[in-house]
């Protein structure tokens, strides 16, 4: 059995639901009423009332997409929800710890859900100080009371006040001094209104992620533009197609001057899987070697060669992946359970890696599901 | 105050939670998988199973329960 019981098994992908008083426990008092909160709205007669985020007097009615009782998949839908409806383990470190035992994974990187997965939430903030607030009290959330419950378990991922990058920059030195480990940034910044990978715009912000070795984390979908082919086309086509944003990303820095600025820079892709990175990086160094001369490209090293030296990718259920991990370099793959998300396979996650990972050898399963994770996001063993 | 979040963009409208009802349907799905193994198990491999059936039990009463 190649995966072994004294492997422990690192998810770089799960999320957190932020509990109700996460921003108003940690907001100055003059700023706890336009912060971020949880109200009730009406769901009908005899239904009880839904709970909704509201920050700034607009309405953010998805605390936990779909965690309602007693739906079938084929009912769920885009529905306001409570947070009685859901399992405790979405909002609860220790609720998850004992979720996380049941499914024999030791330890798990989770992003936000409210602030979306690279905090973008607050860009839309009108008050940008109250934002950069939020930011810091996620974080302080995370590195404080989630991550201070089962250290070396939980690992401290951290967001970014994004329309600021001095503010950027010291969030990053402060949450490094208190041991955060990753940050959670744009798989493209250009959808959201910012400057794009292509610009010196983010120089600062990728230093400091140098200078503290934080990985940034693009999660697929943080762009906020999904893959879509047509108004009237089943939302299945995007959802299948969503592993295309984890491609845009990788092809987009590739070909931008970041690596080459930044060259201890490291970036995990997540929840993007990896079968399709052999033929991407094969694609993308023939377009180099036959049309970089007359484009504003690097013009000396090879786009697989950064891909080797700063990305990763993972994957939950990827075996077209798992046959081809020679091809895409196993050092460069890790492991993903996206627990609380439906499409995690809790609490049998342990169990099907064991099968995906069937016909690898034990030295690199070990690799993929602890070791590469444990040297990308600099966790002792 | 909107009647409507001012962006519905969203990263994550595709990745539902689990509900209750479905993690305790797994869970159950768990135990009545394991129940069967448990006379066929020797004595090391029993105890992890009663163990993880202990675990597994407790989970789904909390979920009904809390």
């Amino acid at each position: 059995m190649p995966l072994q019981p004294w492997m422990k098994l690192l998810s770089v992908d799960d999320h957190l639901i932020e509990p109700p008083r996460l921003w108003s426990d940690r907001l100055p008092a003059n700023l706890k009423e336009a912060g971020p909160r949880i109200i009730e709205q009406s769901r009908g007669e005899d239904v009880a009332p839904a709970e909704v985020w509201i920050y700034e007097g607009r309405i953010y009615p998805y605390i936990g997409l779909n965690a309602v009782a007693g739906k079938k998949p084929e009912e769920f839908g885009l529905e306001p929800t409570r947070y009685d409806e859901m399992i405790p383990g979405c909002y609860d470190p220790k609720a998850r710890l004992r979720d996380m035992d049941l499914d024999g994974v030791w330890g798990g990187l989770s992003f936000p859900s409210f602030p979306r997965f690279a905090g973008t939430v607050f860009i839309e903030g009108e008050d940008k100080e109250l934002a950069r607030l939020c930011v810091l009290a996620w974080n302080d959330f995370v590195l404080d009371e989630w991550c201070a419950t089962a250290p070396g378990r939980l690992i401290p991922l951290i967001i970014l006040p994004l329309w600021d990058v001095q503010a950027c920059v010291a969030e990053i030195h402060r949450t490094a001094a208190k041991g955060a480990k990753a940050i959670s940034f744009p798989e493209n910044p250009v959808p959201l209104g910012l400057p794009s990978f292509h610009t010196d715009h983010w120089d600062p912000v990728f230093s400091a992620a140098e200078e503290t070795g934080m990985p940034l984390c693009l999660h697929f979908g943080t762009s906020g533009s999904a893959p879509k082919t047509a108004p009237e086309a089943p939302f299945a086509v995007t959802i299948a197609l969503f592993g295309c944003n984890s491609m845009y990303a990788t092809a987009d820095l590739l070909f931008s001057p970041v690596f080459h600025r930044h060259p201890k820079l490291k970036v995990g892709l997540s929840e993007g899987g990896i079968g399709w990175l052999p033929y991407l990086l094969e694609r993308i160094d023939g377009t180099w070697e036959r049309h970089r001369f007359y484009q504003n490209v690097n013009q000396d090293v090879r786009p697989s060669e950064l891909f080797y030296r700063h990305m990763h990718g993972c994957f939950i259920d990827d075996r077209f992946g798992v046959k081809a991990r020679h091809d895409i370099g196993v050092d460069h793959i890790t492991w993903e359970c996206d627990y609380p998300h439906s499409d995690s396979y809790w609490p049998k996650s342990r169990a099907y890696a064991a099968e995906v990972l069937a016909d690898v050898p034990d030295d690199e399963v070990h690799k993929i599901v602890e070791l590469n994770t444990r040297r990308l996001y600099n966790l002792p063993a | 105050m909107s009647p409507r979040p001012e962006s519905e963009r969203s990263d994550w409208t595709d990745l539902d939670l689990l509900t209750r009802e479905e993690a305790s349907g797994r869970l159950r799905a768990e135990i009545a998988e394991i129940e069967p193994r448990l006379a066929a198990a020797e004595s090391a491999e029993r105890e992890l199973l009663e163990t993880r059936l202990r675990a597994l039990r407790e989970a789904v009463d909390e979920l009904a329960g809390s």
